[in-house]
């Protein structure tokens, strides 16, 4: 380790450190023209073991214009040529759509979706549907960003690539050797320009888009149904099971009648004894009157040596 | 005399005691001055109680027993001859008050009496903080006022001498009298004498303890009482009073200089800027010593006083004459000379001084809120820059206490008195103002007392005749300086009764007098063409002209202005031994304006019919060859006048102003006057007002959205009704800073709202809604285009990773012409989103993201339509508030803050400028709106304080259906439930991460509206207010200029236009750490130049609607925020678009330890702390890389970007 203070370390935690030499570009501050880019990289070690594991890499703070192809160039052109089969980001810019779940969906989702809801053909979500390559509107981006020091995972064909890529880096990184990074492609005005075209796509992609979306809708609340009926028939915490008609609007007839008891109750009340008959009720309520008079004042003062505590003596302005 | 005095004192007490019930507060506080006196009386007949104590003392040293000084004396319980204890009974009866406990109790009722129990409390502190304290830091002013009175008592007489002789003889101790103009002939024959005062005493506001503090020091009036024996019965006659008078003075003067004993410096004034009453101003000397009253920051003004009746009250009357030609002293002749009321008015002054001391000091026996009142009147004519001093207005505390104390009296043929003894003092002084907001004593004359006398009005000035005492109190008034006096009143007034906004701080705090902020309009005239020949009677010839000026100015523009004052150059003290200074000729003068928007620009005046020769000849005689005979559309033949109104022509005022005051008052001062107006409006588009509106240019993009509005309604086969087509953008309230344009592709199509009619076949599910609306675009816009050639339409995709918000828009571009953003409003969605936030089941991400959708649909589809509404309106009725929203929004660009404040808030804080204007008028300029909103800002505490907007006073009538939950009309209840919104946001997020900003109006009490997510963060609001208060700094270093200019006349390089508006709008890009700049090809503005050169083509081409509005910059940004996150603040202009620039966040520049998801780009670091092996992860920080993401930076810009610099 080099004693240097602040030197560039070679490792941090069991990450490896890898600097990646980036483009030089026109208009660049002398500054910032020998700048690096800092990847950090481990085997992928998570605490849920799954199957694809071994053959993976972690890579934390991948740059922003990473995807998948620069990143399998940087490991086959690079660092000791091995096949990347796919790799996965953990934030993309614009983000995914993601849909509204249910608490007890999620976690069965977690484990590689496994359990009850395997059975049916697709995931149920709270609303709509998860979407598909035919549901999905059309893309309105030309690439995907990454979010500043984002994460990456990248999978292997298989174990002895990930091992002889880990070895790669591990070996680069010792010697210091020039890692380039290549950046993304069509950045600049032209992916703005393209983005302009892409957010106005045919009106015969958008209506396909949509009318199979509606079918899967369909399904889909078809099988929301059921989820909900069960849902009706467990009984509440002091035991007893809401008597419900079927329906899409279930749960609005409920917040309808509790609307409703509430007016009845307060127009019952109205109905009721006048609050000022007696006359301790007159005396009570000028009583309240007189403290409420006190309280605003207090509050009022209690503002006013705020104000003096804050901005100081108050003085007309010079 | 005892007898008297004790039934003086029952009077009081019995007062006192009926005040108690309506101002208990006044009665706590005054409860330990009180004690000594109700104690006295009760004693004995009250011969040892305070008052009458001095006033024994008082007569056995001064020795002289005269009737009227008995009276004073008896009145005015201050010490004048104490000169040993310092312990007087004055000190111990002025205790500073201090709120006990009984205060905050009987504060409880006082809300009714005080405007409300804020108003009372501020007021309280307010007046503790101003009023002096009578302490050690007085003393020494108090010890020298008594050398003084001892020095000027021992000063031996003079023989009597002639004119010449007197100047000989006080020419050789070194005094120039201060004879006024026109200097005394050398041949009079009467001669000059000096004898003893025959009394000496201090008058003013220091003894009647109503002086405030105030940043240049107060003064103590010391009033020399001339012997009668000096004055003869005719002396009042052709200024001999007054050349006597000066040579008392200087021989005063003479004598103090002479003194060895003390030192003091001395020099001459005159009293209130007139020129017949020099007096002397006595400051302390600074060599330290008995006598050297330096450290209580004071000044002594002796001021001479004639005895009373001296001269007969009927000579001295304002219908009088007392200024003979040739000296002919004929009775004969008065008839039919022309009276001089101001000269009598001056000699009865001088004769009333001691007479008025009396009166204010009874008033403020009788009630016990006077004094408090008079401090009230003082603070709020002192912040609106009013005075007695005559280039001030003449109107100064002397002249409201006078006014405040004799409308406390009975006023036979007025009814009962105006004012009553039992007021509090904020009733007082509300009733004063609203005395002086609804007499226009100018035009009828206010007699007090003095029902016999007739006052023929065919003088300019303003008339409070005070019948007792002869005197028209506001003889040093003119016309001009009433009306602004009562246009202020009005102003306060007004204020004063809007009850639900505290308006305490314009009341008395904010200083109100900044022509910058003040005016909309500014003329200056150089004195040298004003008055060019400066004779022996300068001044009085500089006032006449103002005066002409100022109704040549009254006539010319009728109802173009609300009001027309002057700042007029002020002529300060001079040395002893110097004559008067003369102004100088390269002053001038300031002819200030505030013009009514909907009339100022008015194109056509219309005058009398031609028929009613009369008037026509006098319209023709005033208007010259401008006046022209014009038959109008409605058949009347009318003398008319007509100005220009090309764009390139200057403003109609000016054009008026120019014009007239080269016919009345010369060419000279024509050419010589320089007119300014509306100083930064050319920083918009179109930002002068044309014509009678101030939205001119969004007329033809508002009749093509009622277009195209009545084409979609009329569309045949929609599925459903259409209910609402609502306006949801700021081009759509004419508040967007440029102006709409056809032809600029890069122009975001204006937004508009589309709300159908209900059905049960939606869907139930916001995600498929969101499919269901793509759909109907998709029909919408094949009808459309199929129903009208002109309409191209295309849907285009928003929102995409937010599957349950709003996806699509259709854009509707009508050929060669402007193009809409349509979406559609379900509102199922709320009812929706709602119930998602109140299920249980729902895990906390996607709860999270419903209240997200919840926020963002509330904004786009209820809160922005009705705030476009609202705004509309608005804009209707204030011409000048769109053009002020506009370049207000325009200087929040142009230092990069618009992108972190949404439209909306902005166009809230200059609608406020509009809705709660005090103490200022409603704007009526573009640049005047612009500064009083940025005044606000700068003053704003938000942190402390809620924004806080209603609309409805001037809504509620036109739009009755408003949409959205807020109450129609903002109540006090309201407003306090805002508050406790407000309290509520500041509990739940203290740090401010959230929520910075709270803006509220009573169509949104919610307040979060326009600036929840941080919108702007904390340090983006407080460069704003940095920003707002370095601009108000700038503006009020400028006005000195102006008002240096106006005093001492231009520096050799000064020129009255020097002052660059431009310096507000430039930003300072080294506060910033990085910046980079955006290509021209890219940038709003390198575009704009390109396309000078090929406007033909623009206009010609077809319109490229696939291009329209394509605007690369703004995705560009969005990008850097989405990338970056709150790692970096971004800042940009995106008028320009030609610049961004990122702050660091403080928190990550910083080095931290290692951790694997940062949430930025890192470079890590050893710091080689850890230098064992076990302890190397320790050892291992990481800071933000900055070199790296510069380079991201330039890599994702790519060929945008021109040129990248970082400061570190």
């Amino acid at each position: 380790m080099a004693p240097k203070k602040s030197s560039i370390p070679k490792t941090v935690a069991d990450f490896i450190v890898l600097p990646l030499t980036l483009p030089a570009l026109p208009g660049l501050p002398e500054s910032c023209a020998d700048a690096k880019h800092y990847l950090y990289i481990k085997p992928h070690e998570p605490s849920h073991a799954t199957a694809r594991d071994e053959q993976s890499l972690f890579i934390s703070n991948v740059p922003f214009d990473a995807n998948e192809d620069n990143i399998r160039a940087l490991f086959t052109e690079q660092l000791g040529g091995l096949r990347v089969a796919n790799v996965e980001f953990d934030s993309s810019v614009p983000a995914q759509a993601s849909s509204k779940r249910w608490k007890d969906v999620k976690n069965n989702e977690d484990g590689d979706k496994r359990g009850k809801k395997r059975k049916r053909d697709e995931e149920v979500v709270a609303e709509g549907v998860v979407e598909d390559d035919e549901s999905r509107l059309p893309n309105t981006w030309p690439s995907e960003l990454r979010r500043g020091g984002s994460c990456a995972i990248v999978v292997f064909v298989d174990k002895s690539s990930a091992h002889g890529a880990m070895k790669a880096v591990k070996k680069a990184a010792k010697e210091s050797k020039e890692v380039r990074w290549k950046g993304g492609d069509g950045l600049g005005g032209e992916r703005y320009k393209k983005h302009h075209a892409l957010r106005y796509p045919s009106k015969e992609a958008l209506q396909s888009s949509i009318n199979a979306y509606l079918t899967q809708f369909n399904r889909a609340e078809t099988a929301r149904n059921r989820l909900r009926k069960k849902q009706r028939s467990v009984p509440d915490a002091e035991g007893f099971v809401t008597v419900t008609r079927g329906g899409r609007a279930g749960p609005a007839r409920i917040e309808d009648a509790e609307r409703k008891k509430t007016e009845l109750e307060e127009r019952r009340k109205k109905n009721g004894a006048k609050d000022d008959f007696y006359r301790f009720q007159t005396r009570e309520k000028r009583k309240d009157a007189e403290n409420e008079l006190r309280r605003a004042f207090e509050k009022d003062r209690r503002r006013v040596l705020d104000l003096r505590a804050r901005r100081g003596r108050l003085r007309p302005e010079v | 005399m005892s007898a008297h005095a004790t039934k003086r004192r029952k009077l009081r007490h019995s007062s006192k005691v009926q005040l108690s019930d309506v101002d208990s507060h006044g009665e706590t506080h005054n409860h330990n001055g009180r004690a000594t006196t109700s104690n006295g009386a009760a004693h004995d007949t009250g011969h040892h109680d305070g008052d009458s104590l001095l006033d024994d003392e008082y007569r056995s040293t001064d020795g002289s027993d005269s009737e009227a000084e008995e009276e004073l004396g008896k009145d005015i319980p201050y010490p004048m001859t104490k000169t040993d204890t310092p312990k007087t009974p004055v000190d111990a009866s002025h205790r500073t008050k201090k709120p006990s406990a009984t205060a905050v109790e009987d504060g409880v009722y006082t809300a009714e009496v005080y405007k409300s129990n804020m108003f009372k409390l501020q007021l309280d502190e307010l007046l503790e903080q101003v009023k002096l304290k009578y302490g050690k830091k007085e003393a020494p002013a108090e010890n020298a006022m008594r050398t003084l009175k001892a020095l000027i008592e021992q000063l031996p007489s003079r023989t009597a001498l002639s004119i010449p002789e007197a100047k000989k003889t006080l020419k050789s101790e070194g005094v120039t009298i201060p004879f006024p103009e026109p200097q005394p002939p050398q041949d009079a024959k009467y001669q000059l004498q000096y004898e003893r005062p025959s009394n000496i005493n201090a008058s003013g506001s220091y003894p009647l303890k109503t002086t405030t503090r105030s940043e240049d020091g107060f003064s103590i009036d010391l009033v020399v009482t001339m012997p009668r024996g000096l004055f003869q019965e005719k002396d009042y006659l052709n200024h001999r009073y007054f050349y006597k008078r000066a040579f008392y003075l200087a021989c005063i003067a003479a004598g103090i200089k002479a003194s060895t004993l003390h030192a003091f410096n001395i020099s001459f004034d005159n009293l209130g800027g007139n020129q017949l009453q020099p007096i002397l101003v006595v400051r302390p000397s600074q060599r330290g010593g008995a006598d050297d009253f330096s450290s209580s920051n004071c000044r002594i003004h002796v001021l001479l006083a004639l005895p009373e009746n001296a001269f007969a009250m009927k000579k001295l009357l304002p219908t009088s004459n007392c200024i003979r030609p040739n000296a002919a002293d004929d009775e004969g002749g008065t008839r039919q000379l022309p009276s001089t009321p101001f000269y009598n008015s001056s000699i009865q002054s001088d004769a009333s001084i001691t007479s008025y001391l009396q009166v204010l000091h009874s008033a403020s026996t009788r009630c016990d809120a006077y004094k408090d009142a008079c401090i009230l009147g003082r603070i709020w004519l002192k912040q609106r820059g009013f005075g007695s001093h005559r280039s001030k207005g003449g109107f100064g505390n002397f002249e409201w206490a006078a006014v405040t104390a004799l409308l406390l009296l009975p006023n036979q043929g007025y009814g009962t008195s105006t004012l009553s003894p039992g007021y509090s003092s904020y009733q007082m002084f509300k009733a004063t103002l609203q005395f002086l907001a609804s007499h226009n004593l100018s035009r009828l004359a206010y007699k007090f007392q003095a029902q016999d006398i007739s006052l023929p009005k065919d003088d300019t000035t303003p008339v409070f005749f005070d019948g007792p005492r002869n005197l028209n109190i506001l003889y040093e008034m003119t016309s001009w300086s009433y009306a602004r006096l009562q246009f202020e009143a009005k102003t306060t007034t007004e204020a004063l009764t809007e009850s639900r906004f505290d308006q305490f701080e314009s009341t008395f705090i904010l200083k109100v007098d900044s022509p910058k902020v003040h005016y909309d309009s500014t003329v200056s005239i150089p004195l040298s063409s004003l008055v060019p020949d400066a004779g022996a009677e300068y001044s009085t010839r500089l006032y006449e002209q103002i005066g002409k000026i100022y109704l040549t100015l009254l006539r010319a523009l009728t109802d173009r202005v609300k009001n027309i004052s002057f700042t007029i150059p002020t002529e300060g003290e001079w040395p002893i031994a110097d004559t008067a200074r003369s102004i100088s000729k390269r002053r001038c003068i300031l002819v200030n304006m505030i013009t009514n928007p909907a009339a100022a620009h008015r194109t056509v005046d219309h005058g009398p019919s031609a028929e009613s020769k009369k008037e026509a000849a006098s319209f023709r005689q005033f208007w010259g060859e401008k006046a022209e005979l014009r038959r109008f559309k409605d058949g009347s033949i009318l003398e008319s006048v007509v100005w220009a109104t090309k764009d390139a022509s200057a403003p109609v005022i000016e054009q008026i102003v120019s014009f007239i005051l080269g016919k009345h008052l010369g060419v000279d001062v024509a050419s010589t006057a320089r007119f300014s107006t509306d100083s930064f409006s050319h920083f918009i588009p179109s930002g002068r007002i044309q014509g009678q509106s101030g939205v001119t240019p969004f007329t033809q993009l508002m009749s093509c959205l009622a277009t195209l509005e009545q084409d979609i309604r009329n569309l045949e086969g929609l599925p459903l009704q259409i209910r609402h087509i609502s306006a949801a953008d700021a081009q759509l309230r004419y508040t967007s800073t440029g102006c709409p344009s056809m032809t600029d592709p890069s122009q975001i199509p204006a937004s508009i709202v589309v709300q159908f009619e209900g059905s049960a076949r939606w869907p139930d599910d916001l995600c498929a809604i969101q499919r269901t609306k793509i759909a109907f675009l998709l029909k919408m816009s094949e009808l459309l285009s199929g129903s009208k050639e002109i309409y191209t339409t295309r849907v285009g995709l928003e929102n995409t990773s937010q599957p349950s918000q709003n996806q699509a828009f259709l854009d509707v571009t009508i050929a060669h012409g402007f193009s809409f953003r349509l979406r559609i409003h379900h509102d199922r969605e709320a009812t929706l989103l709602e119930r998602q936030l109140k299920d249980k089941s729902l895990n906390g991400q996607s709860r999270e993201t419903a209240a997200l959708a919840l926020g963002v649909y509330k904004r786009d589809y209820l809160r922005i339509t009705a705030h476009t509404r609202a705004i509309q309106t608005l804009c209707t009725r204030f011409p000048s508030l769109s053009p002020a929203i506009r370049l207000t929004k325009r200087w929040f660009s142009s230092h990069f803050l618009s992108s972190h404040f949404s439209t909306e808030l902005i166009e809230l804080m200059v609608a406020r400028t509009f809705l709660q204007p005090y103490p200022w008028p409603v704007p009526s300029c573009a640049t005047v709106g612009f500064l009083r909103t940025l005044a606000w800002i700068s003053r704003w505490d938000w942190r402390n304080a809620a924004l806080i907007v209603d609309f409805s006073s001037y809504i509620a009538d036109v739009v009755p259906e408003m949409v959205g939950t807020g109450s129609q009309v903002l109540k006090t209840e309201d407003i306090g439930k805002i508050q406790t919104r407000f309290e509520a946001w500041r509990q739940i997020d203290p740090a401010m991460n959230r929520l910075v900003i709270f803006a509220a109006t009573n169509l949104d009490t919610e307040g979060s509206t326009w600036t929840d997510n941080a919108k702007p963060p904390k340090v983006v609001a407080a460069r704003m207010t940095a920003l707002a208060k370095a601009a108000m700094a700038s503006i009020r270093q400028e006005d000195e200029r102006l008002l240096s200019i106006v005093n001492n006349g231009p520096k050799v390089d000064d020129d009255l236009d020097k002052f660059s508006t431009a310096n507000l709008f430039t930003p300072t890009v080294h506060d910033f750490d990085i910046v980079f700049s955006i290509s021209s090809k890219y940038s709003k503005s390198g575009r704009k130049v390109s396309e000078q050169n090929f406007k033909n083509l623009q206009i010609q081409g077809p319109a490229d609607t696939q291009s329209k509005g394509y605007e690369p910059f703004q995705p560009f940004v969005e990008e850097l925020q989405a990338i970056y996150g709150d790692s970096i603040l971004w800042f940009w202009d995106p008028e320009a678009c030609n610049m961004v620039a990122g702050l660091w966040n403080p928190a990550i520049t910083a080095q931290r330890p290692w951790k694997v998801k940062a949430g930025w780009s890192s470079v890590p670091l050893s710091t080689g702390q850890g230098k064992q092996s076990d302890n190397v992860d320790k050892a291992v920080k990481i800071q933000l890389n900055k070199g790296s993401i510069c380079n991201d930076i330039l890599r994702l810009g790519g060929d945008m970007i021109d040129r990248i610099e970082m400061w570190t």
